[in-house]
Protein backbone atom coordinates (compact mmCIF):
# COMPACT_ATOMS: atom_id res chain seq x y z
CA UNK A 1 0.00 0.00 0.00
CA UNK A 2 2.78 2.37 0.93
CA UNK A 3 4.68 1.49 -2.20
CA UNK A 4 1.71 2.17 -4.46
CA UNK A 5 1.35 5.52 -2.71
CA UNK A 6 4.95 6.38 -3.45
CA UNK A 7 4.73 5.04 -6.99
CA UNK A 8 1.69 7.13 -7.70
CA UNK A 9 3.32 10.20 -6.25
CA UNK A 10 6.47 9.75 -8.29
CA UNK A 11 4.63 9.10 -11.54
CA UNK A 12 2.38 12.12 -11.11
CA UNK A 13 5.39 14.29 -10.29
CA UNK A 14 7.35 12.92 -13.21
CA UNK A 15 4.48 13.53 -15.61
CA UNK A 16 4.08 17.13 -14.50
CA UNK A 17 7.79 17.83 -14.71
CA UNK A 18 8.09 16.22 -18.15
CA UNK A 19 5.34 18.45 -19.49
CA UNK A 20 6.99 21.44 -17.90
CA UNK A 21 10.40 20.57 -19.26
CA UNK A 22 9.14 20.42 -22.82
CA UNK A 23 8.18 24.07 -22.93
CA UNK A 24 10.43 25.54 -20.21
CA UNK A 25 8.55 28.82 -20.45
CA UNK A 26 7.51 28.74 -16.82
CA UNK A 27 11.09 28.21 -15.69
CA UNK A 28 12.35 31.01 -17.84
CA UNK A 29 9.71 33.49 -16.79
CA UNK A 30 10.14 32.65 -13.10
CA UNK A 31 13.86 33.27 -13.28
CA UNK A 32 13.48 36.52 -15.19
CA UNK A 33 10.85 37.54 -12.65
CA UNK A 34 13.20 36.76 -9.77
CA UNK A 35 15.97 38.86 -11.28
CA UNK A 36 13.61 41.79 -11.76
CA UNK A 37 12.31 41.64 -8.21
CA UNK A 38 15.84 41.53 -6.81
CA UNK A 39 16.78 44.51 -8.95
CA UNK A 40 13.80 46.52 -7.78
CA UNK A 41 14.61 45.82 -4.15
CA UNK A 42 18.21 46.79 -4.69
CA UNK A 43 17.43 50.09 -6.31
CA UNK A 44 14.43 51.10 -4.26
CA UNK A 45 16.30 52.12 -1.16
CA UNK A 46 18.17 55.10 0.22
CA UNK A 47 21.70 53.72 0.00
CA UNK A 48 22.94 56.04 2.73
CA UNK A 49 20.49 54.58 5.21
CA UNK A 50 19.77 51.02 4.15
CA UNK A 51 22.70 48.71 3.56
CA UNK A 52 22.58 45.77 1.18
CA UNK A 53 22.67 43.42 4.11
CA UNK A 54 19.66 45.14 5.67
CA UNK A 55 17.42 44.67 2.70
CA UNK A 56 18.80 41.39 1.40
CA UNK A 57 16.74 38.90 3.45
CA UNK A 58 13.45 40.63 2.60
CA UNK A 59 14.39 40.83 -1.07
CA UNK A 60 15.23 37.15 -1.17
CA UNK A 61 12.07 36.01 0.51
CA UNK A 62 9.70 38.23 -1.42
CA UNK A 63 11.31 36.80 -4.54
CA UNK A 64 10.98 33.22 -3.34
CA UNK A 65 7.38 33.71 -2.28
CA UNK A 66 6.26 35.20 -5.55
CA UNK A 67 8.25 32.67 -7.56
CA UNK A 68 6.48 29.90 -5.65
CA UNK A 69 3.13 31.41 -6.47
CA UNK A 70 4.05 31.63 -10.13
CA UNK A 71 5.02 27.99 -9.99
CA UNK A 72 1.73 27.01 -8.41
CA UNK A 73 -0.20 29.05 -10.94
CA UNK A 74 1.39 27.33 -13.88
CA UNK A 75 0.78 23.95 -12.28
CA UNK A 76 -2.88 24.34 -12.13
CA UNK A 77 -3.20 26.11 -15.47
CA UNK A 78 -1.79 22.89 -16.81
CA UNK A 79 -4.58 21.01 -15.08
CA UNK A 80 -7.26 23.36 -16.21
CA UNK A 81 -6.32 22.86 -19.80
CA UNK A 82 -6.19 19.13 -19.72
CA UNK A 83 -8.55 18.21 -16.86
CA UNK A 84 -6.00 15.46 -16.57
CA UNK A 85 -6.61 15.14 -12.91
CA UNK A 86 -10.13 13.91 -13.52
CA UNK A 87 -8.79 11.10 -15.64
CA UNK A 88 -6.36 10.11 -12.93
CA UNK A 89 -8.98 10.19 -10.23
CA UNK A 90 -11.35 7.90 -12.06
CA UNK A 91 -8.78 5.17 -11.72
CA UNK A 92 -8.06 3.21 -8.58
CA UNK A 93 -5.00 5.20 -7.73
CA UNK A 94 -4.67 6.34 -4.08
CA UNK A 95 -5.79 9.96 -3.79
CA UNK A 96 -3.13 10.89 -1.29
CA UNK A 97 -0.55 9.66 -3.76
CA UNK A 98 -1.89 12.03 -6.39
CA UNK A 99 -1.65 14.93 -3.98
CA UNK A 100 1.83 13.97 -2.92
CA UNK A 101 2.85 13.77 -6.54
CA UNK A 102 1.50 17.23 -7.29
CA UNK A 103 3.33 18.61 -4.28
CA UNK A 104 6.58 16.93 -5.31
CA UNK A 105 6.27 18.24 -8.83
CA UNK A 106 5.63 21.77 -7.61
CA UNK A 107 8.45 21.49 -5.07
CA UNK A 108 10.86 20.42 -7.77
CA UNK A 109 9.89 23.35 -9.97
CA UNK A 110 10.19 25.88 -7.17
CA UNK A 111 13.42 24.32 -5.93
CA UNK A 112 15.06 24.77 -9.31
CA UNK A 113 13.98 28.39 -9.47
CA UNK A 114 15.27 29.00 -5.95
CA UNK A 115 18.60 27.29 -6.60
CA UNK A 116 19.17 29.45 -9.63
CA UNK A 117 18.05 32.60 -7.84
CA UNK A 118 20.25 32.10 -4.80
CA UNK A 119 23.63 32.66 -6.45
CA UNK A 120 22.19 35.59 -8.41
CA UNK A 121 21.03 37.02 -5.11
CA UNK A 122 24.47 36.61 -3.58
CA UNK A 123 25.97 38.31 -6.58
CA UNK A 124 23.59 41.27 -6.73
CA UNK A 125 23.50 41.98 -3.02
CA UNK A 126 27.08 41.13 -2.30
CA UNK A 127 26.14 38.91 0.63
CA UNK A 128 28.07 35.89 1.89
CA UNK A 129 26.04 32.78 1.26
CA UNK A 130 28.79 30.19 1.07
CA UNK A 131 29.55 29.82 4.73
CA UNK A 132 25.96 29.52 5.94
CA UNK A 133 24.91 27.67 2.79
CA UNK A 134 23.74 24.37 4.32
CA UNK A 135 21.69 26.17 6.96
CA UNK A 136 20.32 28.55 4.35
CA UNK A 137 19.27 25.67 2.15
CA UNK A 138 17.64 23.91 5.08
CA UNK A 139 15.60 26.98 6.02
CA UNK A 140 14.64 27.55 2.40
CA UNK A 141 13.50 23.96 2.12
CA UNK A 142 11.34 24.19 5.24
CA UNK A 143 9.64 27.40 4.24
CA UNK A 144 9.16 26.31 0.62
CA UNK A 145 7.60 23.05 1.77
CA UNK A 146 5.04 25.11 3.68
CA UNK A 147 4.11 27.38 0.73
CA UNK A 148 3.97 24.62 -1.80
CA UNK A 149 1.93 22.15 0.24
CA UNK A 150 -0.79 24.59 1.19
CA UNK A 151 -0.63 26.20 -2.25
CA UNK A 152 -1.11 22.86 -4.00
CA UNK A 153 -4.14 22.02 -1.88
CA UNK A 154 -5.70 25.41 -2.49
CA UNK A 155 -4.96 25.13 -6.22
CA UNK A 156 -6.79 21.83 -6.34
CA UNK A 157 -9.92 23.62 -5.17
CA UNK A 158 -9.48 26.90 -6.91
CA UNK A 159 -8.91 25.34 -10.34
CA UNK A 160 -12.59 24.44 -10.42
CA UNK A 161 -13.80 27.96 -9.78
CA UNK A 162 -14.11 31.06 -11.87
CA UNK A 163 -11.41 33.71 -11.28
CA UNK A 164 -8.99 31.01 -10.29
CA UNK A 165 -5.86 33.09 -10.87
CA UNK A 166 -7.15 35.76 -8.50
CA UNK A 167 -8.43 33.38 -5.87
CA UNK A 168 -5.20 31.52 -5.31
CA UNK A 169 -3.13 34.47 -4.04
CA UNK A 170 -6.02 35.79 -1.96
CA UNK A 171 -6.47 32.48 -0.19
CA UNK A 172 -2.80 31.56 0.01
CA UNK A 173 -1.17 34.77 1.24
CA UNK A 174 -2.26 34.54 4.90
CA UNK A 175 -0.68 31.08 5.02
CA UNK A 176 2.64 32.46 3.90
CA UNK A 177 2.97 34.86 6.82
CA UNK A 178 4.34 32.60 9.59
CA UNK A 179 6.86 30.71 7.41
CA UNK A 180 8.10 33.90 5.77
CA UNK A 181 8.57 35.70 9.07
CA UNK A 182 10.60 32.77 10.37
CA UNK A 183 12.58 32.37 7.16
CA UNK A 184 13.49 36.04 6.93
CA UNK A 185 14.57 36.24 10.56
CA UNK A 186 16.79 33.21 10.22
CA UNK A 187 18.19 34.30 6.85
CA UNK A 188 19.08 37.72 8.24
CA UNK A 189 20.92 36.07 11.09
CA UNK A 190 22.73 33.57 8.88
CA UNK A 191 23.93 36.28 6.52
CA UNK A 192 25.37 38.04 9.55
CA UNK A 193 27.24 34.84 10.43
CA UNK A 194 25.15 33.98 13.44
CA UNK A 195 24.91 30.25 14.12
CA UNK A 196 21.70 28.39 13.39
CA UNK A 197 21.40 27.48 17.05
CA UNK A 198 20.56 31.11 17.79
CA UNK A 199 17.28 30.62 16.07
CA UNK A 200 15.81 27.59 17.76
CA UNK A 201 12.50 29.36 18.35
CA UNK A 202 12.02 30.20 14.70
CA UNK A 203 13.16 26.76 13.61
CA UNK A 204 10.62 25.20 15.94
CA UNK A 205 7.96 27.42 14.45
CA UNK A 206 8.87 26.45 10.90
CA UNK A 207 9.05 22.78 11.74
CA UNK A 208 5.73 22.69 13.56
CA UNK A 209 4.11 24.69 10.78
CA UNK A 210 5.38 22.17 8.22
CA UNK A 211 4.22 19.20 10.25
CA UNK A 212 0.80 20.68 10.98
CA UNK A 213 0.08 21.74 7.43
CA UNK A 214 1.53 18.79 5.57
CA UNK A 215 -0.58 16.53 7.76
CA UNK A 216 -3.68 18.67 7.41
CA UNK A 217 -3.35 18.98 3.64
CA UNK A 218 -2.79 15.25 3.18
CA UNK A 219 -5.91 14.56 5.18
CA UNK A 220 -8.00 17.25 3.53
CA UNK A 221 -7.08 16.54 -0.09
CA UNK A 222 -9.66 13.80 -0.35
CA UNK A 223 -12.39 16.28 0.48
CA UNK A 224 -11.36 18.52 -2.38
CA UNK A 225 -11.64 15.97 -5.14
CA UNK A 226 -14.33 13.51 -4.36
CA UNK A 227 -17.00 13.27 -7.02
CA UNK B 1 -10.88 68.45 33.29
CA UNK B 2 -7.55 66.68 33.77
CA UNK B 3 -7.89 64.40 30.80
CA UNK B 4 -7.33 65.05 27.06
CA UNK B 5 -10.13 66.65 25.09
CA UNK B 6 -10.58 63.86 22.60
CA UNK B 7 -14.23 62.89 22.77
CA UNK B 8 -14.43 63.25 19.01
CA UNK B 9 -12.63 59.95 18.59
CA UNK B 10 -15.19 58.16 20.70
CA UNK B 11 -18.05 59.82 18.87
CA UNK B 12 -16.70 58.78 15.49
CA UNK B 13 -16.08 55.27 16.77
CA UNK B 14 -19.60 54.89 18.10
CA UNK B 15 -21.16 56.34 14.97
CA UNK B 16 -19.22 53.90 12.81
CA UNK B 17 -20.08 50.97 15.06
CA UNK B 18 -23.76 51.78 15.14
CA UNK B 19 -23.90 52.38 11.40
CA UNK B 20 -22.34 49.03 10.62
CA UNK B 21 -24.50 47.05 13.03
CA UNK B 22 -27.75 48.80 12.23
CA UNK B 23 -26.84 48.80 8.56
CA UNK B 24 -26.46 45.04 8.61
CA UNK B 25 -29.74 44.68 10.50
CA UNK B 26 -31.44 46.74 7.79
CA UNK B 27 -29.90 44.54 5.09
CA UNK B 28 -31.19 41.45 6.87
CA UNK B 29 -34.59 43.08 7.26
CA UNK B 30 -34.85 43.82 3.56
CA UNK B 31 -33.80 40.28 2.76
CA UNK B 32 -36.39 38.96 5.22
CA UNK B 33 -39.13 40.94 3.55
CA UNK B 34 -38.03 39.81 0.14
CA UNK B 35 -37.98 36.19 1.23
CA UNK B 36 -41.39 36.37 2.89
CA UNK B 37 -42.88 37.83 -0.25
CA UNK B 38 -41.31 35.13 -2.36
CA UNK B 39 -42.69 32.43 -0.10
CA UNK B 40 -46.27 33.34 -0.99
CA UNK C 1 -45.88 24.59 3.19
CA UNK C 2 -45.99 23.39 6.76
CA UNK C 3 -42.43 22.06 6.86
CA UNK C 4 -41.05 25.58 6.78
CA UNK C 5 -42.70 26.46 10.06
CA UNK C 6 -39.85 25.58 12.44
CA UNK C 7 -37.59 27.72 10.29
CA UNK C 8 -40.02 30.59 10.30
CA UNK C 9 -40.19 30.35 14.06
CA UNK C 10 -36.38 30.44 14.17
CA UNK C 11 -36.45 33.51 11.96
CA UNK C 12 -38.91 35.23 14.26
CA UNK C 13 -36.91 34.35 17.36
CA UNK C 14 -33.78 35.58 15.63
CA UNK C 15 -35.41 38.91 14.95
CA UNK C 16 -36.64 39.18 18.52
CA UNK C 17 -33.11 38.65 19.81
CA UNK C 18 -31.68 41.08 17.28
CA UNK C 19 -34.09 43.88 18.12
CA UNK C 20 -33.67 43.24 21.84
CA UNK C 21 -29.90 43.37 21.48
CA UNK C 22 -29.95 46.57 19.44
CA UNK C 23 -32.18 48.26 22.01
CA UNK C 24 -29.95 47.02 24.81
CA UNK C 25 -27.04 48.43 22.88
CA UNK C 26 -28.60 51.87 23.25
CA UNK C 27 -28.83 51.25 27.00
CA UNK C 28 -25.15 50.29 27.03
CA UNK C 29 -24.28 53.49 25.19
CA UNK C 30 -26.14 55.49 27.83
CA UNK C 31 -24.27 53.68 30.55
CA UNK C 32 -20.98 54.32 28.80
CA UNK C 33 -21.58 58.01 28.43
CA UNK C 34 -23.28 58.88 31.71
CA UNK C 35 -22.55 56.16 34.22
CA UNK C 36 -19.00 55.11 33.50
CA UNK C 37 -16.05 57.20 34.67
CA UNK C 38 -13.72 58.78 32.16
CA UNK C 39 -10.28 57.20 32.07
CA UNK C 40 -7.83 59.74 33.31
CA UNK C 41 -4.91 59.31 30.93
CA UNK C 42 -6.77 58.44 27.75
CA UNK C 43 -9.76 60.71 28.10
CA UNK C 44 -13.23 60.16 26.72
CA UNK C 45 -11.80 58.52 23.60
CA UNK C 46 -11.06 55.47 25.69
CA UNK C 47 -14.78 54.70 25.65
CA UNK C 48 -14.33 53.16 22.22
CA UNK C 49 -12.96 50.25 24.19
CA UNK C 50 -16.51 49.36 25.21
CA UNK C 51 -17.52 48.61 21.63
CA UNK C 52 -14.13 47.57 20.25
CA UNK C 53 -13.46 44.69 22.62
CA UNK C 54 -16.96 43.17 22.41
CA UNK C 55 -16.97 43.40 18.62
CA UNK C 56 -13.60 41.65 18.48
CA UNK C 57 -14.97 39.01 20.81
CA UNK C 58 -18.07 38.52 18.64
CA UNK C 59 -15.99 38.33 15.45
CA UNK C 60 -13.68 35.73 16.96
CA UNK C 61 -16.61 33.66 18.21
CA UNK C 62 -18.21 33.88 14.77
CA UNK C 63 -15.07 32.69 13.02
CA UNK C 64 -14.47 29.96 15.58
CA UNK C 65 -18.02 28.70 15.00
CA UNK C 66 -17.34 28.55 11.28
CA UNK C 67 -14.12 26.66 11.90
CA UNK C 68 -15.71 24.12 14.22
CA UNK C 69 -18.75 23.65 12.03
CA UNK C 70 -16.39 23.02 9.09
CA UNK C 71 -14.74 20.16 10.96
CA UNK C 72 -18.15 18.70 11.78
CA UNK C 73 -19.34 19.09 8.21
CA UNK C 74 -16.53 16.95 6.84
CA UNK C 75 -17.43 14.25 9.34
CA UNK C 76 -21.19 14.31 9.06
CA UNK C 77 -21.85 15.88 5.66
CA UNK C 78 -24.94 17.57 7.03
CA UNK C 79 -25.83 20.46 4.75
CA UNK C 80 -27.21 22.43 7.71
CA UNK C 81 -23.71 22.64 9.17
CA UNK C 82 -22.45 24.28 6.02
CA UNK C 83 -25.29 26.79 6.13
CA UNK C 84 -24.47 27.66 9.74
CA UNK C 85 -20.80 28.08 8.83
CA UNK C 86 -21.60 30.41 5.96
CA UNK C 87 -24.03 32.46 8.04
CA UNK C 88 -21.53 32.74 10.87
CA UNK C 89 -18.77 33.80 8.49
CA UNK C 90 -20.90 36.61 7.12
CA UNK C 91 -21.88 37.82 10.58
CA UNK C 92 -18.22 37.55 11.57
CA UNK C 93 -17.26 39.88 8.75
CA UNK C 94 -19.76 42.44 10.04
CA UNK C 95 -18.43 42.38 13.61
CA UNK C 96 -14.92 42.22 12.22
CA UNK C 97 -15.55 45.40 10.28
CA UNK C 98 -16.53 47.12 13.52
CA UNK C 99 -13.42 45.70 15.19
CA UNK C 100 -11.06 46.81 12.41
CA UNK C 101 -12.47 50.33 12.26
CA UNK C 102 -12.76 51.01 16.00
CA UNK C 103 -9.35 49.44 16.60
CA UNK C 104 -7.29 51.95 14.68
CA UNK C 105 -9.34 54.85 16.08
CA UNK C 106 -8.53 53.66 19.58
CA UNK C 107 -4.95 52.98 18.54
CA UNK C 108 -4.54 56.54 17.40
CA UNK C 109 -5.61 57.66 20.85
CA UNK C 110 -3.47 55.39 22.97
CA UNK C 111 -0.40 54.94 20.79
CA UNK C 112 -0.56 57.92 18.47
CA UNK C 113 -0.50 55.50 15.53
CA UNK C 114 -3.39 54.19 13.45
CA UNK C 115 -1.89 50.73 13.25
CA UNK C 116 0.76 48.58 14.90
CA UNK C 117 1.93 45.20 13.71
CA UNK C 118 1.62 43.44 17.01
CA UNK C 119 0.48 39.85 17.42
CA UNK C 120 -3.15 40.53 18.27
CA UNK C 121 -3.85 43.07 15.57
CA UNK C 122 -1.98 41.16 12.90
CA UNK C 123 -3.72 37.88 13.70
CA UNK C 124 -7.16 39.44 13.68
CA UNK C 125 -6.44 41.27 10.45
CA UNK C 126 -5.35 38.10 8.72
CA UNK C 127 -8.24 36.15 10.16
CA UNK C 128 -10.52 38.75 8.63
CA UNK C 129 -8.76 38.48 5.28
CA UNK C 130 -9.06 34.70 5.41
CA UNK C 131 -12.77 34.98 5.90
CA UNK C 132 -13.14 37.45 3.09
CA UNK C 133 -11.43 34.78 1.01
CA UNK C 134 -13.84 32.18 2.39
CA UNK C 135 -16.86 34.22 1.35
CA UNK C 136 -15.34 34.99 -2.06
CA UNK C 137 -14.61 31.30 -2.59
CA UNK C 138 -18.20 30.43 -1.77
CA UNK C 139 -19.33 32.97 -4.32
CA UNK C 140 -17.16 31.39 -6.99
CA UNK C 141 -18.38 27.80 -6.61
CA UNK C 142 -21.76 26.98 -8.05
CA UNK C 143 -22.40 23.41 -7.00
CA UNK C 144 -23.69 23.44 -3.40
CA UNK C 145 -22.01 20.21 -2.35
CA UNK C 146 -18.65 21.27 -3.73
CA UNK C 147 -19.09 24.68 -2.16
CA UNK C 148 -19.76 23.09 1.22
CA UNK C 149 -16.72 20.84 0.96
CA UNK C 150 -14.37 23.61 -0.17
CA UNK C 151 -15.64 25.98 2.51
CA UNK C 152 -15.08 23.32 5.12
CA UNK C 153 -11.49 22.79 3.96
CA UNK C 154 -10.70 26.50 4.05
CA UNK C 155 -12.43 26.82 7.42
CA UNK C 156 -10.30 24.08 8.92
CA UNK C 157 -7.08 25.43 7.43
CA UNK C 158 -7.92 28.87 8.81
CA UNK C 159 -8.52 27.40 12.25
CA UNK C 160 -5.04 25.83 12.21
CA UNK C 161 -3.37 28.92 10.78
CA UNK C 162 -4.45 31.60 13.20
CA UNK C 163 -2.49 30.40 16.25
CA UNK C 164 0.62 30.22 14.04
CA UNK C 165 0.19 33.81 12.93
CA UNK C 166 -0.25 34.88 16.52
CA UNK C 167 2.88 33.07 17.73
CA UNK C 168 5.07 34.11 14.85
CA UNK C 169 4.20 37.78 15.20
CA UNK C 170 4.59 37.48 18.96
CA UNK C 171 8.07 36.04 18.55
CA UNK C 172 8.90 38.82 16.10
CA UNK C 173 7.68 41.43 18.53
CA UNK C 174 9.63 40.17 21.49
CA UNK C 175 12.74 40.52 19.33
CA UNK C 176 11.80 43.88 17.85
CA UNK C 177 9.63 45.72 20.32
CA UNK C 178 8.41 49.10 19.25
CA UNK C 179 7.70 52.07 21.48
CA UNK C 180 3.91 51.88 21.51
CA UNK C 181 3.66 48.60 23.33
CA UNK C 182 0.09 47.49 23.49
CA UNK C 183 -1.35 46.76 26.85
CA UNK C 184 -4.75 45.23 26.24
CA UNK C 185 -7.17 47.64 27.81
CA UNK C 186 -4.60 49.03 30.19
CA UNK C 187 -4.06 48.16 33.84
CA UNK C 188 -6.73 46.29 35.79
CA UNK C 189 -10.10 47.89 35.23
CA UNK C 190 -11.96 49.48 38.10
CA UNK C 191 -15.26 47.75 38.88
CA UNK C 192 -17.55 50.20 37.17
CA UNK C 193 -15.68 50.02 33.89
CA UNK C 194 -15.44 46.26 34.07
CA UNK C 195 -19.19 46.02 34.55
CA UNK C 196 -19.83 48.22 31.53
CA UNK C 197 -17.49 46.08 29.47
CA UNK C 198 -19.20 42.89 30.59
CA UNK C 199 -22.63 44.29 29.81
CA UNK C 200 -21.46 45.29 26.37
CA UNK C 201 -19.98 41.85 25.74
CA UNK C 202 -23.27 40.22 26.69
CA UNK C 203 -25.24 42.51 24.38
CA UNK C 204 -22.88 41.91 21.49
CA UNK C 205 -23.07 38.17 22.07
CA UNK C 206 -26.86 38.24 21.98
CA UNK C 207 -26.68 40.35 18.84
CA UNK C 208 -24.37 37.79 17.25
CA UNK C 209 -26.78 34.98 18.04
CA UNK C 210 -29.72 37.00 16.74
CA UNK C 211 -27.95 37.86 13.47
CA UNK C 212 -26.85 34.25 13.09
CA UNK C 213 -30.36 32.91 13.57
CA UNK C 214 -31.82 35.35 11.06
CA UNK C 215 -29.10 34.82 8.49
CA UNK C 216 -29.30 31.06 8.83
CA UNK C 217 -33.08 30.99 8.55
CA UNK C 218 -33.03 33.17 5.46
CA UNK C 219 -30.59 30.78 3.77
CA UNK C 220 -32.65 27.74 4.65
CA UNK C 221 -35.89 29.36 3.51
CA UNK C 222 -34.31 30.38 0.24
CA UNK C 223 -32.97 26.86 -0.33
CA UNK C 224 -36.34 25.29 0.44
CA UNK C 225 -38.11 27.66 -1.89
CA UNK C 226 -35.64 26.96 -4.70
CA UNK C 227 -35.97 23.23 -4.17
CA UNK C 228 -39.76 23.51 -4.33
CA UNK C 229 -39.53 25.52 -7.51
CA UNK C 230 -37.18 22.99 -9.07
CA UNK C 231 -39.46 20.11 -8.04
CA UNK C 232 -42.46 21.97 -9.36
CA UNK C 233 -40.91 22.27 -12.79
CA UNK C 234 -39.67 18.71 -13.13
Amino acid sequence: MASSLLNTALSVAAKDLRIEWRTKTAFASSIVFAVLVLAIFYFSRDTTVVSELDIAPSALWVTFTFASMLGLNRAFLLEQENRAIDAILITDVPRTGVFLGKVLGNLAFVAVVELITLPLFALFFNVPILRPLPALLAVTAMATLAFVTVGTLLSAMVVRTRFAELMLPVLLLPFLVPPVIGAVQITAGLLAYRPLSDFSGWLRLLASFDIAFVAACLLLFDATVEE
Amino acid sequence: MGYPDNAIYAIVGYVVTTSILVGYAVVLFLRTRKEQRAQR
Amino acid sequence: MTNSNPIERLLKRGWTLTIAALLSLVAVYVRVVYFTPVESTQGPAQKIFYVHVPSAWAALVAFAVTGIVSLLYLKRRDEKLDTIGAASAEVGLVFGAVMLTTGPIWGKVIWGAWWAWDAKLTSTLFLYILFVGYVVLRGAVVDPEMRARFSAVVGILALILVPFIYFSVNMFRTLHPEPPVLRSGGPALPGSMLLTLMLSVVVFSVLYVGFLMVRYSLSVLKDLREKRAADGIS
